[in-house]
């Protein structure tokens, strides 16, 4: 085996292209994430069971199953009912569902860390539910749970490897495009490997300052 | 059509002993890949964790290599190491069977999972239960197996069954280099001509059903592991 990676460094700038590309569907996909997510644990703790139980249902259904498969069932099996998404429609539907359910259970987690003094200073005060999650919960949920929010947000920048499958052209659909046209498979999946590596170390960095700033988190990058 | 015309339509045709028989051994697959490359990974995950340990290892570069590895492989989706074990092993001329090779790339991947897992079990042994075990005269290795080990199970086993979950929902990729599993199955039923909605919608219930089983696992090791007395040490 001879390693010519002279032979695919012109593929560089494409590459990095789709990385950010990545950066921005992990970015979309996590923020709509965290909002059903936001309301999914303030049902999860303070709802009426009616309303529980389907969002119980819906956390379990796309927990317990695996990613991929919930994009091909929306990219497959809704133009049977006559509803065709574009790739990057089903991908981001997709991640953004499946992120909105595990940062349910995520987020369910932090309500718990919220003091009771507070609720109970909240209705004192007047506000409504809605106010209550938004104005008290949500700031307690931030900084308790930023940890865990931050490694999600990591783990779905290396899931939006899989938009490629449907052929969507972030960094891993790039990296196959190139593998098809130049036969240098090994240099080029090794280059997108350290991308990703690269892309993730960003991240952490970008997600640690943003904590630092805006919600005055004490936590270490690594 | 609607869903039930779809369902009515093919239901008969698509639920056969044969087909069944199919997913089946997709399902088999499916398991043997995540169960098999998680053993694995923890066996290696062991190490790695072990080998950072400066108690064990007195080698700082060897405890660097060990981080190295873990915060590596950590950070590559499961898709890139699919392929890239797939590829070098072509490169290589080794002629790997495709279950080795998505045995070895779950392996890979959950080595640096594993890893970190059991550094929070062994972190979460105070250091004091090391200090006196290397005070009176037990090696490293015996400290940690007699001493360490025991306390930290507790920490390292309900989340090393979510991680074999997790790696069972991951397999689903490896469709993409032609092992059949379970999403792979599945493919092959749609091209057969079979609707979408009906073999997708059976790979989901077949994961769903799988990945529940494994969460109740979980459920009742954590239930029985953090319940008993003996094993919470109270912090001074």
């Amino acid at each position: 085996m001879s390693l010519q990676y002279g032979q695919v460094l012109h593929y560089l700038p494409d590459f990095l292209l789709g990385a950010g590309m990545a950066l921005w569907i992990a970015a979309l996909a996590f923020a709509g994430g965290l909002l059903i997510g936001l309301v999914g644990a303030a049902v999860l703790t303070q709802g009426p069971l009616w309303l529980r139980l389907p969002v119980l249902g819906y956390v379990r259904f796309f927990t317990y199953t695996p990613q991929l498969v919930q994009i091909f069932f929306l990219f497959f099996a809704l133009p049977e009912f006559g509803l065709i998404l574009s790739p990057i429609t089903a991908v981001l539907i997709g991640m953004t569902l499946n992120a909105g359910a595990y940062l349910t259970e995520i987020e369910r987690a932090g309500f718990a860390s919220v003091p009771q003094a507070e609720l109970d200073a909240a209705e004192t005060l007047g506000f409504s539910r809605a106010q209550t999650v938004w104005y008290v919960i949500a700031p307690h949920v931030v900084r308790t749970l930023y940890p865990s929010l931050s490694n999600h947000y990591i783990i779905m920048t290396l899931g939006t490897s899989m938009a490629a499958i449907f052929g969507v052209e972030e960094l891993t659909g790039r990296a196959l495009n190139a593998n098809a046209i130049s036969f240098r498979s090994v240099e080029i999946f090794s280059i997108t490997a350290g991308l990703y590596i690269v892309l993730t170390i960003i991240a952490s960095v970008l997600l640690w300052l943003v904590g630092r700033w805006l919600f005055r988190v004490k936590a270490k990058v690594f | 059509m609607s869903a039930w015309q779809i369902l009515a339509n093919e239901a008969p045709r698509f639920f056969t002993w044969w087909n069944m028989f199919f997913l089946g051994q997709a399902l088999l697959n499916t398991l043997i890949a995540s169960v098999i490359g998680c053993a694995l990974g923890y066996a290696l995950g062991f190490l790695l964790a072990t080998l950072r340990l400066p108690q064990v290892m007195p080698l700082a570069p060897m405890r660097t290599a060990a981080i190295l590895w873990v915060e590596t492989f950590r950070r590559i989706p499961f898709l890139v190491l699919l392929l890239l074990v797939f590829f070098l092993g072509q490169a290589l001329r080794l002629e790997a069977p495709l279950w080795a090779v998505a045995i070895t790339a779950v392996a890979i991947r959950m080595s640096a999972l594993a890893a970190e897992n059991v550094r929070a079990g062994y972190d979460s042994v105070r250091p004091q239960q090391w200090e006196a075990a290397l005070t009176m005269n037990l090696p490293a290795l015996t400290a940690l197996r007699r001493v360490v080990l025991p306390q930290s199970w507790r920490v390292i086993l309900p989340p090393s069954i979510v991680h074999v979950l997790s790696m069972v929902k991951e397999t689903s990729l490896v469709s993409q280099i032609g092992f059949i599993e379970i999403t792979f199955a599945a493919k092959m039923l749609t091209q057969r001509g079979f609707s979408a909605m009906i073999t997708y919608g059976t790979a989901l219930m077949l994961y769903f059903c799988v990945s529940w089983a494994l969460a109740s696992l979980a459920r009742a090791a954590e239930r029985r592991l953090t319940a008993r007395p003996a094993l919470t040490i109270p912090t001074p």
